[in-house]
Formats: structure tokens, sequence, C-alpha cells
């Protein structure tokens, strides 16, 4: 009865989302993401950075900072993940000029640093996996999720030559990778929280002990 | 000074013969007079004095990283997110303090309307309170607006420009309380200041002041009862037990319960599902670019749903300008409470079934006005904004007249064992 009251006014606001499809002209294929999977986000990194990370930085997370959260030992990351010999502890800015994006591709290619955050991770998974031919886009090709998008579908090659779920893998991992990238520091977070909790249950059984031992003398 | 007596010599002694500190700690916490019948709904007012606490120091320590312009604001935050040790959890624990500190001061304003505390003698107190809400809004939307995401931006834009529908003076007014024609950097700087400074201090004291009264006094009950009238030989309310160790011992049971909900949300939801961090604040602030739906926070829905429940306009005045007034008046009308209620009793546990049905109508707008404050709008729920906007009123506007007519139960002398 007592938390009913507090159940109920955060529960009442948990409803304002909905109507329309999730995914533009489709609804979203279910994504679950794994942070603590270092292969998956080593590959979907790898991915980002030799297909994605020309057009779109990620200018709010440092190389290093991904190099120690995903187990890369940094000579390996700068030989294999630095190409424009940034320095390890700079922020992952890349060369792009806007005004030449904007000429080249007709839009400036947005900062995906928080891209998992702002879209769901389902939105993304989805969306690089539904790209389709369309003669009348000026790519040739067009997208379910994002109707007449600017991007062209630059892992064609891999959608064409994988099989379907390898393909989905590989997405999967990218994905998995933009997720941990929006907020590093979920892991930890995640960790401390157990014990913070654990600390408060036995704080507040204790309390809870005290409280009813004073009330007792009460009555 | 009773408890010095027995060492005029102490170093407690020096002290109380020239500031009565031992006097005043035990009046204001250790043997303050605390009704037996207190209940679960007088522990959020000191759960928020944790939470104020929290809050100034989390905030200081994100100060220290935060940089409070246009072109850097967006960007620090995510330094303090990334680079800075533990400026995750500062910054996490920030934002749900405030969705926190929402949901206590509703929780405790509903106490007060259910058992009649804003009552003679304690109008002052209400008062006060009421006036902790509004500063409480206005730290709240300033706060809003530093990360200087898009919704900060937006929702910016939309509150300040409401001033704007004001007749003659308003469009001058917005533009001076922005800075500038537009939300700008001139803007983010100027509440920023006011988030930092003013607004806390303005909090802290009329916080002091709202506790002060409240101790001079003495708190009211679920009963409603006057306590005072039964007292024993030291003039202790014979109907009270001391803070120190019954009530503290309560609110400290209560502070880890409310530590467990908090800290769940901090470590674990740390968006709260969009209402505690709003997605689209993710994306740094564009000018160029509205979002598709600009959404308030959480705890400011109901007025939003007002403000977009008038869309007609009336003797001249435009459509926006009586929203605003409306929001605005519903927010307000808090205070009018102790001079709207003529009933003869205090609490609603002896007020007639026409209090308990308005009170209930009241929470039921108040959710449901949420609800809809959050959400696109349509012509349906559109109508039921209009509905709800009076059913809201009608609990304070109507209340000299249902608290006049109705038939209350008698109150009880002491009270009632529990």
């Amino acid at each position: 009865m007592k938390f009913f009251f507090i159940v109920l006014l955060f529960s009442s606001f948990s409803f304002g989302a909905g109507g329309g499809l999730s995914c533009g002209s489709i609804e979203c294929d279910k994504f679950s993401a794994n942070t603590s999977d270092l292969a998956s986000l080593q590959s979907g990194l790898t991915t980002y950075m030799n297909n994605c990370y020309g057009c779109h930085s990620l200018k709010y997370s440092r190389y290093n900072r991904v190099a120690k959260d995903l187990k890369i030992p940094i000579e390996i990351y700068q030989e294999n993940l630095i190409f424009d010999g940034s320095k390890p502890g700079e922020l992952m800015k890349i060369s792009l000029n806007e005004k030449d994006a904007v000429e080249w591709i007709g839009a400036k290619p947005p900062d995906l640093t928080l891209e998992a955050r702002i879209r769901k991770p389902e939105w993304i998974y989805t969306y690089l996996r539904t790209y389709y031919p369309d003669d009348s886009r000026p790519y040739g090709v067009n997208n379910k999720v994002y109707q007449n998008v600017s991007m062209p579908n630059v892992l064609e090659d891999m959608q064409i030559n994988l099989s379907a779920a390898e393909f989905d893998k590989v997405i999967y991992d990218l994905t998995n990778f933009l997720v941990y990238v929006a907020d590093p520091s979920a892991n930890t977070r995640k960790r401390i929280g157990v014990y913070v909790l654990l600390f408060l249950l036995l704080f507040t059984s204790f309390a809870y002990l005290t409280y009813r031992e004073f009330k007792k003398e009460l009555k | 000074m009773a408890a010095n007596e027995k060492n005029p010599g102490g170093i407690a002694n020096w002290f109380d013969t020239r500031f009565p500190i031992t006097d005043l700690l035990e009046r204001h916490l250790s043997k303050y007079p605390a009704p037996t019948n207190l209940n679960f709904w007088y522990l959020f007012g000191f759960l928020m004095i944790v939470v104020l606490a929290m809050q100034i120091l989390t905030g200081l320590w994100l100060m220290m990283n935060y940089t409070n312009t246009a072109e850097e604001a967006f960007s620090s935050v995510e330094y303090i997110m990334r680079d800075v040790e533990y400026g995750w959890l500062l910054r996490y624990m920030h934002a749900a303090g405030a969705s926190a500190f929402f949901a206590l001061i509703y929780l405790h304003m509903f106490r007060g309307m259910m058992y009649g505390s804003y009552r003679k003698p304690r109008e002052l107190i209400w008062v006060g309170g009421w006036l902790t809400y509004v500063l409480l809004c206005a730290e709240g939307f300033t706060g809003y607006v530093l990360p200087w995401g898009q919704m900060s931006f937006w929702a910016a834009q939309v509150i300040i420009s409401l001033l704007g529908s004001i007749p003659v003076i308003g469009e001058d007014l917005a533009t001076w309380i922005r800075g500038d024609y537009l939300i700008s950097g001139i803007t983010l700087s100027r509440l920023f200041a006011f988030h930092v400074v003013l607004l806390p201090i303005m909090i802290i004291a009329v916080v002091f002041f709202h506790i002060l009264a409240l101790h001079e006094i003495g708190s009211n009950n679920p009963d409603g009862i006057d306590i005072k009238k039964h007292v024993d030989k030291d003039g202790v309310p014979l109907d009270s037990k001391p803070f120190y160790p019954y009530d503290i011992t309560h609110d400290i049971y209560a502070l880890g319960v409310f530590l467990i909900i908090f800290c769940s949300v901090v470590f674990f939801f740390p968006e709260g599902g969009g209402y505690v961090l709003e997605y689209v604040n993710f994306e740094p602030a564009n000018p160029l670019s509205t979002p598709a739906h600009i959404v308030p926070s959480w705890y400011f829905t109901p007025f939003y749903a007002m403000l977009r429940a008038v869309d007609f306009s009336l003797f001249g005045l435009t459509a926006k300008f009586l929203g605003f007034v409306t929001m605005a008046a519903g927010i307000a009308i808090f205070a009018a409470l102790p001079w709207l209620d003529r009933s003869p009793v205090k609490s609603i546990r002896y007020k007639g079934v026409l209090s308990k049905s308005f009170l209930a109508g009241f929470v039921i707008s108040f959710f449901v006005l949420g609800y809809l404050g959050a959400v696109p709008p349509s012509d349906l729920k559109n109508l039921l904004a209009k509905v709800f906007t009076v059913v809201y009123f009608s609990y304070f506007l109507l209340m000299p007249i249902y608290t006049r007519i109705e038939k209350c139960k008698p109150v009880p002398e002491r009270a009632p064992e529990h």
C-alpha cells in the first residue's frame, strides 16, 4: 500500500509513447545489446572504422578510451585503426569537410557517438539491413526505415556477398558497438550498481529493525 | 540550556552562553515534538532535504567541468560523462535527483491537501512550501536548458516565447529575458547563472523559513487535531514523541527505501525510459531543425496540457496568452488553498463525501493531464484536456462552497490509537 502511490506516479508516465510504426515504413526488428561481449564490440569497431568513420565522426569519444574498454592493445589499435596519425588520447574527429560533404552527398553526415541514445538500437539495426534497389534515387538505393535517405548503401558488398545470417551478425556487432560508445560507462555503472543496491538492502534492513524497536517503545 | 547545567565549565556551556546552540538543536531537532499519529505521508519532507543536499553537491561538482557557452555546453556534458572520473555518476544523480525532487514535492503537497496542513495557523508554512515549489520549477527549467541538447533549446524556446503572448509588453519582455531575439548562448549563460547561484540561494532561504516556521507552530497530523491542547506539566504535548529517536529512525528507514528506488534508476535505468533524460536531448541544439514533438519534462506535463487545452481566443486575447494564464494559474492557485477551504475540520478523514470526491477528481485530473501533456495532441485528447482542466480548477474554485455545505464527522480530542 505504502509504495503503491509512488509506483502509480511513475508508472502513469510510462505509457506515453506509441502510435505509428517503430521503424519508418516497418516495425523494428528486435535487438538486444550485449556490451560485455568484447569480441562483438571489437568486430563492430572494426566495421565502423573501415566503413563509417570516413564520414561519421565519434567526436565525443577518445581513441584510447575505446581501446581500453574493448581491451585492444594500444599499439595494435594505433597501427590498424587510427588512419590519420592522431594521437591515442585525441577525440575521434574526422577530416571530412562539411561543405564538401554537402556538395558530394547532399547532407552533412551526423556524428554518431550518441546515435544509439537518440534513436533506439533497434532502429539502427533495422535501418542498416533494409536498403533496397531504387533507380529513382541518386545512389540507386532507398531504405525502408529511412525513406529517401542521403547515405549510399556503404555495406552493399557485404550485403551481397555474405549470407543473411552473417550480414545480420556484422550489423549486430556494429550496432552493439554504437550502443557501447553512446554510454561507455554502462558496464562499470551496472557492476557498481549491484554493490550499491546490496549495501542499501542491508542498510535498510537494519534501519527497519531499529525503527521497529523504537516503535514498540511508544505503545 | 538544560543540558549544560551539570557542567558549567564545559565547552558546550561556553558556546551556550554566547549562542544557545543546545537549545536550538533541541527545539528544532532532538526534542521537537512530533505528533504520535504521523504516517507514511510525513516522510517526504525529510527525503527532500536529503535530495536538496545531493543536488547542491552533485551540481557543484558538475559545475567544475561544465562550460556555459553555446559552442561548448553540449560537449562539456559529454566530457563529464566520459572523461571526468565518475562524472557519469554525478550527471545521472543530478538528473534523476531533479525528477525525484518533483516526485517527492508532489507527494508532500498532496499530503498537505489531504490533511489540511495549510489551514490556520499554518498558512505561511504552506505558502512558503508553495514558493519552494515555484522556485523549484524555475530551477528545473533552467537546469534542463544547460545540456544544450535539442529539447533543451526548443523547450526554452517554447516557454520563453509564451511570455511574448502577453499583450503590449510581451515581445519586449521575452527579448529582455532571452537577451537576444532568439534563444542563444547569451540566454544559456544567464540561465546558468540563475540555476547555480540565484535560484539555489532562494530555495535554501525559503526552505529554511519553511522549516523554522513549521517548528515554531508544530506539525499537523493525519487527523488534523491540535496536539497542543493537551500538554504535560513541562508543556510537551501528550500526543507527541521527540523527533530523536522516534522520528529520525522512521526517516532513516524511509531514506533507505527511497535510495533503493533512486539508485535502481541511477545505476540501471539512468534515462528513466526517456523521462529522466529525454532521448532527443542527446542531439546537440540545432536552431534550424525543430523536433517533431516538443515535450517538457514529465513534472511539467500537467501544466503543459492545460496550456494546449486552451485553443480559443476570448475578449481579443490570444489563445496562446490565455493558455499561458491558465497554466500559470494552475500553479499559482495552490497558494490560495488556506483561504479557499472553509471546512470546520482539517483532515480529509473527517470531511464529507464532497471534499473526498473533489480531491479524488483533482488527483485523477493531475494524472490524466500529466499523460496528455506528454503525448502528441489529437482532437479527442484536446477535448479530454479541456474537461480535466475544468475538473482540476473546480477542486480549488468550488472549495469555498463544497467545504461549507457538506456534513463532516466529529474530530476526536486526542490522537487515536494506531
